[in-house]
């Protein structure tokens, strides 16, 4: 893997931007790092959880008698021991939660809806003992028919997940109910007279298989309920005051007596900012009085937590002969798993949203199957929608004969360009990662035989939002920075690098920790790309206020007004030479004086950070085909993406090399296998096949770095938009080697043999 | 107080659930919060939904929503679905 970094403005920076020795290193290679499944507790009692062998069927009884008299078995529970929810979505529209819902999918109760779909769990001594119990809950099943595919779920005769759902987003509503929970559209300009008015028109349909997020730890807890009513859960999650609410809510409980300890996380890409094992935990040790540990094992991680949706997708794009795109279409069908709430919706916003065109209509289907409820990963959509877009775009460049770089450059929207779901944009960046790949050698570098060459570009929002953080100074001058913000890809070192940058400190002086939710202000997930640029912005602010104490300090000591007292370079100083000649107090300095000054010096900062500015990026793959097995070797990858400022070049550099493996092994390899009785058939990392390094190419990683004005640093975030491109570039190099376009994921030698044998294209 | 007229724009999902359809509006106000309270008084209700459920891009720029916000005189105020990623 290498990198290089990309127009770095003339700011003067000591600590941003530098590459400090990553403060997780150490205790995660030597296994000092504790994970959800590393806590223990004494009288700890351990779960297990029954799940459904079938696919779709009605619960008719469950009877715990057996189970619950074996020796060593503390506890069964069902859905009976939870309480029911009010059925409303509520919150954001893209994402909003049902809890209705969300209490069915840790623990089903008329219906199973997916094999994997938690029916009981119980408390037991040991893992054994809770082991056998199960085997010993008998459930009365009345199996029904299921319906995997999203095309199938959505025909007039599909099997119905659930009897009374009515399509929202349709007027007037339908009559009859459907597997399709949600349409969504969003219309730019006159989409008739843009295709009028084109000179060519491709038009594409294409699918895409759902694909997990692939962490490596399973998820895991321990919650132990205490006779006081006072819940204490140890876990890794992207947002441990998303599991407090969540689990409160399903429990009935206050969100004040749920107290949660952010453990170490294994990798999350999304999967890990909702909730399956926490509430059972927690509703087992209320029942037994004794801490209850639950860990997955990799086959309930696959058969029962959310990978993202699979879809089927048709896009359509008209253009000049010029290069210039007059109209586009877009229809996104997604799968959601057994409930609704797929990422479609970003899918239709984010799909185009790097062109500049006139005219655009982009409709989403929300759509339920008898698979696992899908949850966020890596952009969540954004990659689906641009493998169908992209794909299409290459497409259209080849018809009209333009480069597929130059025909993008000249399509790039910019600051102004409208979206189709309304404002404009508002930040540039998508040009220049186009032009850092135009002006790579790797672009115009001969290419060998059965080899091929791909581009694509994608959009993702980023976010901002909720965070909070506390800046102390500790009595020897250190400083201690904790968040709220779980730390998924090195905000630890980014939050301690900002808070020494702003101080004017060593970045060694500075300690960065993660809070647990009763120790600082509510801080939403570390998901969307949103920790370096919100929780940045509140320990920045944490720090300004640190420094407006330190100078009243400094003053009191000084005897002299606070106004004339400044910091500079980690010191306080006399603002001018009016003062006397007074030498500058070092944070040391003021520290060792805190008490006759007025006690401990610390502040904390809340923040709900607007102004954030999207990502793009650029992509480009080199394959080699293998015509005899359709095998396809990577052989080179480049990534360019405008990231704002890079506050550690090397975490940044990990994100963009994380995000095109993924997309490679999502292009490539990866799908879920089932049965004609719906059940998966390859539930562990030997069948579902992600990419390891034997597998992957040199990845070129280009920080193009145009500074956000809105963050003290420029940060846009770095986690996601790397993933979004990597699919369609992968695509569009085989369609260059092999001269046959795939338009359905993954692209597994036997797709790819097919494609060879298939004979000339169109 | 000096205020200057906005425009006001929501998706056709919040206009055809909250306003009858009815997606642009002129607004005068000096913050979101002017903005908010001014829909709210012409459509009850419809600004918890806004607070809840929407991010808003003032002049492209993305914001979470927040009463404080500043809105410049003769603005752009989106209301769009609420931003979250993985």
């Amino acid at each position: 893997m290498s990198s290089n970094t990309m127009a770095r403005d003339e700011q003067t920076l000591k600590v941003v931007g530098t590459r400090p020795v990553r403060p997780d290193g150490v205790p995660k290679v030597t296994g000092l790092a504790r994970y959800g499944a590393d806590f223990s507790l004494p009288g700890m009692l351990w779960g297990s959880i029954l799940r459904s062998p079938h696919a779709h069927a009605r619960i008719r009884a469950i009877d715990t008698s057996k189970a619950c008299a074996l020796p060593g078995v503390k506890a069964v529970i069902t859905s009976a021991d939870f309480p029911e929810q009010k059925y409303e979505f509520v919150g954001p529209e893209r994402v909003a939660v049902n809890f209705w819902h969300m209490t069915r999918n840790i623990m089903a109760r008329e219906k199973v809806l997916y094999e994997g779909h938690a029916v009981a769990a119980v408390a037991a001594i040991n893992r054994s003992v809770a082991d056998a119990a199960l085997r010993l809950i008998e459930v009365e099943y009345e199996p029904l028919p299921h319906v995997i595919d999203v095309d199938a779920a959505m025909r007039p005769d599909a099997p119905l997940l659930f009897e009374d759902m009515i399509t929202r987003g349709v007027e007037p509503a339908p009559k009859q109910p459907s597997n399709v929970s949600k349409r969504i559209e969003f219309n730019l300009g006159d989409l008739d007279a843009g295709f009028a008015a084109a000179d060519e028109i491709v038009e594409m349909n294409f699918n895409t298989a759902p694909v997990h997020q692939g962490y490596i730890e399973p998820h895991a807890c321990l919650a132990r309920y205490d006779s006081d009513g006072q819940l204490e859960i140890w876990a890794a999650s992207q947002g441990h005051f998303v599991v407090r609410a969540f689990t409160a809510r399903l429990l009935d409980m206050n969100i004040g007596d749920v107290l949660v300890h952010p453990a170490e996380i294994g990798g999350g890409f999304g999967g890990k900012t909702v909730i399956y094992v926490e509430p059972l935990a927690a509703a087992l040790s209320r029942k037994t009085g004794h801490p209850v540990k639950i860990m997955m094992s990799r086959e309930d991680v696959f058969k029962a937590t959310g990978p993202t949706s699979g879809s089927s997708m048709t896009v359509k794009i008209g253009v000049k002969k010029d290069g210039r795109i007059v109209a586009a279409d877009g229809l996104f069908k997604f799968q959601a798993g057994a409930f609704p709430g797929s990422p479609v919706m970003n899918a239709t916003m984010c799909g185009f949203a790097p062109y500049n065109i006139p005219n655009v209509r982009s409709v989403g289907y929300d759509v339920v199957c008898n698979r696992p409820k899908s949850a966020a990963y890596r952009a969540p959509g954004s990659p689906i929608s641009a493998f169908a877009v992209e794909s299409t775009l290459d497409a259209v460049a080849a018809r009209i004969g333009m480069d597929p770089l130059q025909f993008r450059l000249l399509n790039a929207a910019k600051a102004g360009t409208p979206t189709a779901w309304g404002p404009k944009h508002a930040h540039e960046g998508y040009s220049a990662t186009l032009q850092a790949l135009l002006a790579h050698p790797a672009y115009r570098a001969p290419l060998g035989k059965n080899q091929g060459r791909g581009v694509a570009s994608g959009f993702w929002f980023n976010n901002g939002g909720e965070s909070s953080a506390t800046v102390h100074v500790n009595e020897d001058g250190s400083v201690v920075v904790a968040t709220g913000s779980m730390d998924i890809g090195g905000s630890r070192a980014s939050m301690a690098m900002m808070a020494a940058e702003t101080l004017g400190i060593a970045y060694d002086t500075v300690r960065s920790t993660v809070a647990d939710t009763g120790s600082i202000g509510y801080t939403h997930v570390t998901g969307g790309s949103r920790v370096t640029f919100a929780t940045g912005i509140a320990v920045v602010e944490a720090c300004r206020k640190v420094i407006v104490e330190l100078c009243a300090r400094a003053a009191m000591i000084w005897g002299v007004d606070r106004d004339a007292v400044v910091w500079r370079d980690g010191c306080a100083r006399p603002a001018d030479a009016n003062q006397g000649k007074l030498e500058p107090l070092s944070l040391k300095a003021i520290a060792a004086k805190r008490a006759v000054t007025g006690g401990p010096i610390g502040a904390e900062a809340s923040v709900n950070a607007g102004g954030f500015a999207p990502g793009f990026a650029s992509e480009l793959c080199d394959v080699e085909v293998d015509p005899e097995t359709g095998s396809v070797k990577v052989l080179r990858f480049i990534v360019a993406q405008d990231v704002g400022r890079a506050i550690h070049p090397s975490y940044v550099e990990g994100q963009l090399h994380g995000g095109v493996v993924q997309g490679i092994g999502w292009a490539l390899n990866e799908e879920y296998i089932y049965d004609a009785a719906g059940r998966l058939m390859n539930a562990g990392f030997l069948d579902y096949r992600i990419p390891v390094a034997s597998d992957l190419p040199m990845i070129e990683a280009i920080l193009v770095e145009v500074p956000n004005p809105n963050h003290p640093f420029g940060a846009k975030g770095a986690g996601e938009v790397n993933i979004v491109p990597a699919m369609a570039a992968v695509a569009n190099a085989i369609n260059h080697a092999i001269g046959r376009r795939l338009t359905e994921l993954p692209m597994s030698p036997p797709k790819v043999l097919a494609a060879i044998d298939s004979g000339p294209q169109r | 107080m000096n205020q200057a007229p906005a425009r006001v724009v929501l998706i056709s999902s919040f206009s055809g659930r909250y306003t009858g359809g009815v997606k642009e509006f002129e607004v005068e106000a000096n913050t979101l919060y002017d903005v908010i309270k001014a829909l709210d008084q012409r459509y009850p209700g419809l600004g918890e939904h806004l607070e809840e459920e929407t991010s808003v891009a003032i002049d492209g720029e993305l914001y979470e929503v927040g009463y404080a916000q500043a809105v410049r005189p003769g603005c752009e105020i989106f209301f769009i679905p609420k931003i979250e990623g993985g």
